[in-house]
């Protein structure tokens, strides 16, 4: 496995410090608080009104649908200026990281002109329906389904873990358009795009172990879905579904979701002069190195349109175990107390980071599941 | 060791296992006062193990009063059970009057001062329980030393704040209080080693006991959660995960009663120490494995890993921690003359044979 080594160009890194400072700014006028794990608990639709009025939203996308036709590298920077600043970017992430490549690869043009121009204006928030009650890990085996009936489908069945589904319009949900066969579960499954205020949908919030809200239940009874809110190829869903899974696993927020606490930590060390600290800390410093290398190396294989399944899982289990490990180094190097209301900036980074450190290597599929794909994937050869 | 553990234990688990259940605890976590619970520990003199009879107590030892917070920490009981025995039980070796009420303590903060009037004043942070209890153990800075003093909590204005877990961790400042009872005589270095010792050794027992909880949740899950058509327990990288689980506590559990034992007979060199220390991995590995082997449903507030969890974040950053340990047993080994590493951990097995 080889990836190309990272370079930067000087109009990339110009508009590093562009981002940068319009977040510096935008904190200093109080429109949001650094915080760990913003990407996901971070869901703030007037902050992300005022990223698509910037123009950041669907960066790379075709002018004609509201993008800005910049490169995924471009797009690469933005999100690690976000997720580095902690910004409350969780409303329009799926939109802007999932759906919108989605209907670029298989949507209608019906569907990119409906959708896309309000996902760029920060407007539009989608969840993603994938994971039921008795399908987790074993995806394939979900069974919330669409019957045809005249104009479109009827759907029934349940979500879960439904992250901001509170906050979005619509979910990409994945169902079972042919009845399951039995053998081949992967076959008969569609992505259906469902309006979630349309009749029949109920949102019930799951809090989270914090006790705030967070994740959802989504139930859907009768619900009619038209037949235009198709995405791609009916019964093509699994498919689909995968090659969006790269994009998902090898981005920025595999390893930045603890970021604010680490440069905490530093500048915490660095005000005690604590050198034998801060020699511990550079051993995080280095993991972080690697693996932006690994996640930017991907990216770029990614934008030639490469193969990178395995690279893309590796950042994923790899990362996520280092943003695990964050806070617990931190501790080990300063005396904290971590509280959700502390004063103390590294006490509050702290607590946010424990608890929500365990969702890291279970959201987007679980590092069993990753290890798996690895391991298969460099027998294969 | 007490006859009576065994039976105690038994007793005392199913008292818990009867009125501690997950919404007990997210009440109390909400700031309500978990009566029943309290009140059947009362009824039944629990609220007294390890202070003898002619103080007014109900006998029992040190090994009882550590194996019962290790219930404690199993059942996350939201109540200042440990907070109020141990603070008998120091009062007591103090010579002084125990509570026959609610009572916490707190190990000394400098800021909290004796006034040459011998009233107190000073703020207290991180007071377990303050705003529910009406007494604390304190100790008091003067120009003497550091003076052990009860105080009616009444005399305090409260602020509430909580841990991690959302167990009380209040505020408490006292403006020239007149205390209920002083130690006349300043802590002497030994008792204050063994204040430290036992306010340890007690956090060291809830741990043990929230790292068996989240053990055997997380075996109970992965026998009845099913993916691909089996259970859970069958894929190899979640037996990883159970068999790390089971070491852990097992580690825990044995680390436990050899440190007890060592209190016990008085030969406490670095027991609590060493449990401590490896207590603040224990913690990070439990969480972790426990977390991962759950899933989704681990990190909502509706399951109750997160109440063992939780506390463990919360515990191992309280009183006395690793990092605090891990100098005490640095120190020792540089001042301590043994011919090697070897033989200063076998010796002291020496010393208590020969006892
Ligand atoms: C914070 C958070 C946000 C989420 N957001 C969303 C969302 O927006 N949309 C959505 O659809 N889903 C979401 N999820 C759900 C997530 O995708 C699932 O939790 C994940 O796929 C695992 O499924 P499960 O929780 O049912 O665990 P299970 O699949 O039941 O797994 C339990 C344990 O068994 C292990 N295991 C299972 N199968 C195997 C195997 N074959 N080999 C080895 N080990 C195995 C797992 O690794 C895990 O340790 C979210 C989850 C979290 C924690």
């Amino acid at each position: 496995m080889k990836l190309p080594a990272v370079h930067f160009t000087q109009r990339q890194h110009e508009f590093r410090f562009e981002v940068r400072q319009f977040l510096k700014e935008k904190c200093a006028e109080g429109k949001f608080h650094t915080k760990c794990d913003s990407w996901l608990s971070g869901s703030n639709p007037d902050f992300s009104k005022l990223v698509g009025e910037k123009g950041w939203i669907g960066l790379t996308w075709p002018k004609k649908y509201g993008g800005a036709e910049r490169s995924s590298l471009d797009r690469y920077i933005l999100t690690e200026e976000f997720l580095a600043a902690g910004a409350p970017v969780a409303a329009h992430w799926i939109a802007d990281r999932q759906t919108g490549p989605l209907l670029l690869r298989f949507g209608t043009e019906e569907q990119r002109q409906f959708f896309l121009p309000k996902i760029a204006a920060g407007t539009c928030y989608f969840a993603i329906g994938l994971s039921e009650p008795n399908s987790g890990s074993d995806l394939a085996s979900v069974t919330t389904k669409a019957e045809k009936v005249e104009g479109g489908w009827i759907v029934n069945g349940a979500k879960t873990w439904t992250s901001n589904a509170h906050d979005a319009h619509y979910m990409i949900t994945l169902v079972r358009t042919d009845p399951f066969d039995g053998v081949k579960k992967h076959n008969g499954l569609s992505q259906l795009i469902i309006d979630l205020h349309a009749e029949g949908v109920t949102i019930s919030p799951i809090n989270y172990m914090t006790g705030q809200p967070h994740f959802n239940d989504v139930y859907f009874e009768n619900v009619f879905v038209p037949d235009e809110m198709v995405v791609g190829e009916l019964g093509n869903g699994w498919k689909q579904g995968l090659a969006e899974l790269a994009f998902e696993r090898s981005g920025p927020e595999r390893i930045l979701s603890t970021l604010p606490l680490l440069v905490e930590l530093i500048e915490e060390l660095k005000k005690q002069n604590n050198v034998i600290a801060l020699e511990e800390a550079a051993k995080l410093v280095a993991q972080l190195w690697s693996l932006r290398n690994l996640s930017i190396g991907v990216a770029r294989v990614l934008e030639e349109g490469g193969e990178v399944a395995i690279p893309a899982a590796l950042v994923k289990s790899i990362g996520t175990k280092f943003e695990q490990s964050i806070p617990e180094i931190t501790r080990l190097l300063v005396d904290t107390y971590p509280r959700l209301e502390a004063k103390q900036k590294l006490d509050r980074l702290m607590a946010e980071s424990l608890l929500h450190s365990p969702g890291f290597t279970i959201r987007g599929g679980t590092s069993e599941i990753l290890y798996g794909i690895v391991a298969k994937g460099v027998v294969a050869g | 060791m007490s006859e009576m553990k065994e039976m105690i234990l038994e007793v005392v688990e199913k008292m818990f296992k009867k009125t501690v259940d997950k919404e007990t605890v997210d009440l109390a976590e909400n700031g309500h006062w978990a009566e029943s619970v309290w009140q059947i520990l009362k009824d039944n003199e629990i609220l007294n193990v390890a202070v003898s009879e002619s103080a007014g107590g109900a006998g029992g030892d040190i090994d009882d009063l550590l194996s019962l917070y290790q219930l404690v920490g199993k059942y996350a009981v939201p109540i200042p059970f440990t907070e109020t025995t141990l603070s008998n039980y120091i009062l007591e070796s103090y010579q002084l009057a125990i509570s026959n009420d609610s009572i916490t303590y707190c190990l000394p903060q400098t800021s909290l001062v004796m006034n040459d009037d011998q009233t107190i004043s000073g703020t207290l942070i991180n007071v377990p329980w303050a705003r529910h209890v009406k007494e604390i153990l304190a100790f008091a800075h003067s120009s003497e030393g550091v003076f052990p003093v009860r105080l009616s909590l009444k005399e305090a204005t409260i602020h509430p704040n909580t841990n991690l877990a959302g167990e009380s961790r209040d505020t408490v400042t006292f403006n020239q209080s007149k205390s209920l009872q002083v130690q006349s005589t300043p802590l002497s270095d030994d008792q204050l080693q063994d204040l430290n010792t036992i306010d340890t050794a007690a956090k060291n027992a809830l741990m043990c006991g929230a790292i068996e909880k989240a053990f055997l949740l997380s075996v109970q899950f992965a026998k009845e959660r099913e993916q691909f058509g089996r259970p859970i327990h069958r894929f190899q990288l979640v037996q990883q995960h159970l068999a790390l689980l089971a070491g852990e506590q097992a580690i825990a559990s044995s680390s436990l009663e050899n440190m007890i034992a060592a209190l016990l007979e008085g030969r406490e060199q670095n027991e609590v120490a060493y449990t401590r220390i490896r207590l603040d991995e224990a913690s990070r590995i439990v969480s972790t494995s426990a977390h991962q082997v759950h899933a989704a449903i681990g990190v909502t507030h509706e399951h109750s890993l997160h109440q063992y969890t939780r506390r463990l974040w919360s515990w191992r950053e309280e009183g006395l921690t690793a990092n605090h340990w891990k100098k005490v047993v640095a120190n020792t080994l540089l001042t301590t003359p043994f011919d090697d590493l070897w033989s200063y951990l076998t010796d002291s097995e020496k010393i208590f044979t020969t006892n």
